[in-house]
């Protein structure tokens, strides 16, 4: 449960966040290259074909879980929002604990089991002592493995997430990316909104959760990664003991993330109007990359530099020089098949204009100027500086095991990660800009007081108006 | 009742490494009065750096509301040998990043670096706590950013715009009156002035805590902090703050209006500071009464009843006594009375019959996991050390926490319920579309 405190804490900065003197030259050769690499682990698979991962980290008397599996809103098909809703159906009771006891014994030993879908992929991640491994390893499994999908726990879920949905739409932060998506991504998966809509929730049933169920959720295709304060030894057994008699499934996956994408052609602009806004939430984006692109550290060097620290280009122009806004960012959302490329940020509703204005002047002007080498060298030492502490936590390394195998990546990808960063040159700088910084074919989406905004909207590209009351 | 002690409840763990102790905490202070306190770490080749300014709104007045806050937004501004910008660029540089966060009580800059940057990060923060610049341009653009951020954290919760609501009518004399961001007339009315003489009052070296967690060892980060921070002299000691909220003899009510599908629900009451007795037994409360599906207000309101889609608690660490508070967002259809007259229902339950042995052992066992959670990482061991050291006075009450929960019992988490949960001590705030009829 989140904490909302008396003592709000007003951060500095939403996003995480040289005119360089001579001494500054001279120590930027001088930074060590501090090499981290990914702790030892055992890796292994079950007869039926779950891959197991164990890593031993003894710092805290705690146990991190995540499991992964390809069963995310890009396999909803014509049912949006049945990955989401059959994610959170899994805790609804198992075989031998109803929804109340397994809340009441997880509840009680103060473990966190939780269960989501994602674009891609559903995930368990769960957090627990180390003294009660047994008792929710055991849990685990059952969630996993033997769900019974209650009915009345289903309708009361289903009833609750149709008020969330309209909750939502007075919040222009949680919703902007779902247009986003769908805008970008059109009818392809990887725009399927991840809880679906009101529309599409109202017609799921309990039994449509029990055959997504069936048709996705198999060991074969699925990983479960456990970091914590144990013995590989003895952790061996327990996952072997619990997950063996998982059984495999015989459906095989359609892979429609893999469908080619007809990318919008031209700019265009989607204005939501919230009557009551009193600033505009914005995005402007277009195509990215996908996960396995092989110059993806270097795209990450780059885009710290255009939009992904508190001195970039844009967050230097939009809030640092000219206040426009508390915070403006960018970055590469990946998926296995695609990606985009995002810039977000808000503004009060007279500075809109301005301020998507100083964003496309930003824009052009790094394209223009491309990146220098002070600026190269600053933004590898970010990057390199800002790599470690991605790995810190049992949850973080449990998470990374989980993307591993997710995209088909191993270790060496974090081995060397600070070595890649190093051979990135100025030539190869300014060729990532050119290749992979998009310049146009820009989507717009903006969410605020139509009356107030409509007027320059059409200066951007085409523009459509949909309320926000609508739903995406 | 029969005692349980932690340690043979979850604690044996399989491999003893590498657990953090009260004694791992190194300290020392420096001659201008600025404390430090060190945690060597090196499980990750990095480090950080939180400095705690005893200064958040509660040091304020009406005039200069937000202040403490826009003060936090200045302090990257430019200083004698950084000028403007220049904090922000060579931290990251040379790898580091930053951020800041500012309460009715503290403010606190937190510093994520490289261990090899360290000196760099020395440098950066001996320069503008001890030289600070206020260029009037940056004042004015900083005055954008903040409204800006007021304006979106309005724009994106109910919560944001109910909870200040609820506050400022609870406190009426008190400086928890006002919001952390302030009054939007005062954000646009600040002057150079105010600024500087802030500047002269809060940031002295012996007004600050500071704490470094990380692959840096004690005497590296000592020399460090004598080279670049003890030339800083000390203050006097700012103002105290004299006003004590008169007690609430009497419940209030607000309404506030925003267009919303269903009302939202927040009930607030007067209860305590961190130093306070009855600390302890109120943040168990606070749990029991919302941490997890099996608790007693989410199980009641959420699961079984269905007046709401979501209920929260909350008791903070306050240096004056502070609010317990209780959130409710309602389900669309759901008389908002219904959802009040339930949850105190839930309360006068515990105030009536206690609670179970099996909740009080529960909620000890997530206090427990949750202090593990907090210091797994240098961060959760810098911001918890400094916290304790400023609020109760004593990092080792980091430390002591487990067992003081440990100690209390059930019948203490009652007595506290019937104390604090009265009618007269409450204030109640209603957020929903239509406020005429």
């Amino acid at each position: 449960m989140e904490y909302y405190k008396l003592t709000l804490k007003i951060n500095r900065m939403k996003i995480t966040k040289c005119i360089l003197f001579s001494w500054l030259l001279l120590s930027s050769v001088c930074l060590i290259a501090q090499s981290y690499k990914v702790p030892a682990y055992s890796t292994f698979k079950l007869q039926n074909g779950l891959t197991v991962n164990l890593m031993e980290q003894h710092e805290v008397p705690l146990i991190n879980v995540s499991i992964i599996l390809p069963a995310g809103a890009i396999n909803d098909q014509n049912q949006s929002g049945i990955a989401s809703l059959t994610a959170t159906a899994l805790k609804h009771g198992t075989k031998n604990y109803s929804k109340l006891q397994l809340e009441e014994a997880l509840n009680y030993v103060g473990a966190n089991v939780n269960t989501y879908a994602a674009k891609e992929f559903t995930i368990l991640s769960a957090s627990f002592a180390a003294y009660d491994r047994a008792k929710v390893l055991g849990i685990i499994k059952e969630i996993m493995v033997e769900p019974v999908f209650d009915a009345d726990a289903f309708n009361k879920e289903k009833s609750r997430l149709l008020t969330i949905l309209e909750q939502q739409k007075e919040s222009p932060d949680g919703l902007i990316r779902s247009y986003f998506d769908k805008a970008l991504f059109g009818n392809q998966v990887y725009g399927n909104l991840l809880d679906g809509n009101s529309e599409s929730v109202s017609k799921l049933t309990v039994e449509d959760v029990r055959q997504f169920y069936k048709n996705n959720y198999s060991p074969n295709e699925t990983a479960i990664s456990i970091v914590g304060d144990f013995s590989t030894e003895e952790m061996k057994k327990t996952v072997t003991n619990l997950f063996s008699s998982w059984q495999k499934s015989s459906t095989t996956h359609e892979s429609a993330a893999e469908k080619p994408i007809d990318f919008p052609k031209a700019n265009r602009v989607l204005l939501l109007n919230k009557d009551d806004a009193t600033e505009t939430t914005f995005y402007i984006g277009s195509k990215g990359v996908s996960r396995s692109n092989s110059d993806i550290v270097a795209i990450e060097v780059i885009n710290a530099y255009f939009g992904g620290r508190f001195t970039s280009l844009l967050n230097d122009e939009l809030r640092i020089s000219t206040g426009l806004t508390y915070g403006a960012g960018s970055w590469f959302p990946t998926y296995k098949y695609s990606g985009s490329f995002i810039i977000s940020t808000f503004t009060a509703n007279k500075t809109t204009e301005a301020a998507i204005d100083k964003t496309l002047e930003v824009i052009a002007q790094f394209h223009k100027n491309g990146i220098d080498e002070k600026s190269l060298t600053s933004a590898k030492n970010y990057i390199k500086g800002q790599f470690p502490p991605r790995y810190e936590t049992s949850g973080q390394l449990a998470g990374l095991l989980s993307e591993m195998f997710w995209y088909q990546f191993d270790a060496s990808y974090i081995d060397n990660f600070e070595k890649n960063v190093d051979g990135l040159d100025l030539a190869k700088a300014n060729e990532i800009i050119a290749k992979y910084f998009p310049k146009n074919h820009f989507q717009f989406v903006l969410i605020g007081k139509a009356s107030e905004i409509k007027k320059i909207a059409g200066k951007y590209g085409k523009v459509t108006e949909m309320e926000i009351k609508k739903g995406p | 009742m029969k005692k349980i002690f932690f340690s043979v409840l979850l604690l044996l763990p399989v491999y003893t490494n590498a657990q953090l102790k009260a004694d791992d905490v190194k300290t020392f202070t420096l001659k201008n009065g600025m404390k430090f306190l060190v945690v060597e770490d090196f499980s990750i080749p990095n480090a950080n750096m939180y400095l705690f300014f005893k200064v958040g709104s509660r040091n304020e007045h009406e005039g200069i509301t937000g202040l403490s806050h826009f003060f936090e937004h200045m302090m990257y501004n430019g200083a004698k040998k950084y000028g403007p910008k220049m904090f922000d660029r060579t931290m990251e540089f040379n790898g580091g990043s930053n951020n800041a966060y500012t309460t009715e009580n503290v403010t606190v800059y937190t510093n994520w670096f490289p261990a090899a940057s360290s000196e760099i990060i020395f440098d950066l923060e001996g320069d503008r706590i001890s030289s600070l610049t206020i260029d009037s341009a940056m004042v004015e653009s900083e005055r954008g950013v903040v409204l800006s951020e007021r304006s979106t954290n309005l724009e994106n919760s109910p919560w944001t715009l109910l909870s200040e609501s609820v506050q400022e009518t609870a406190f009426q004399q008190h400086p928890y009156h006002w919001p952390v961001i302030g009054y939007e007339d005062d954000i646009k009315n600040w002057q150079q002035k105010d600024l500087e003489k802030y500047f002269k009052t809060y940031y002295a070296p012996n007004n600050c805590v500071v704490v470094v967690s990380g692959a840096l060892k004690f005497e590296e980060v000592k020399k460090l902090a004598e080279k670049y921070f003890e030339p800083i002299p000390s203050q006097p000691l700012p103002p105290v703050v004299h006003i004590k909220e008169p007690e609430q003899n009497g419940e209030r009510r607000i309404t506030v209006q925003k267009e919303v599908s269903a009302p939202y629900l927040m009930i607030a009451y007067h209860a305590v500071d961190v130093k306070n007795e009855d600390y302890y037994a109120l943040n168990m409360l606070s749990y029991i009464l919302s941490s997890g599906e099996s608790s007693r207000l989410y199980s009641v309101l959420v699961d079984q009843k269905q007046l709401a889609t979501d209920v929260y608690t909350n008791f903070g660490d306050n240096l004056d006594p502070g609010l317990f508070s209780i959130y409710a967002a309602a389900n669309p259809g759901v008389n908002i009375d219904d959802l009040e007259k339930e949850i105190y229902i839930q309360i006068d339950k515990i105030i009536k019959d206690g609670i179970s042995e099996n909740e009080l052992q529960k909620v000890k066992n997530q206090i427990l996991i949750q202090f593990y959670r907090q210091i797994e990482t240098i961060n959760g061991k810098s911001d918890n050390i400094g916290t304790y050291e400023v609020f109760f006075g004593d990092y080792k009450k980091l430390f002591e926490a487990p067992a003081n929960y440990n100690k209390i019992t059930g019948a203490e988490i009652q007595a506290v319920a019937k104390k604090y949960f009265k009618k007269s001590n409450r204030t109640v705030g209603v957020l929903q579309t239509n406020v005429e009829d």
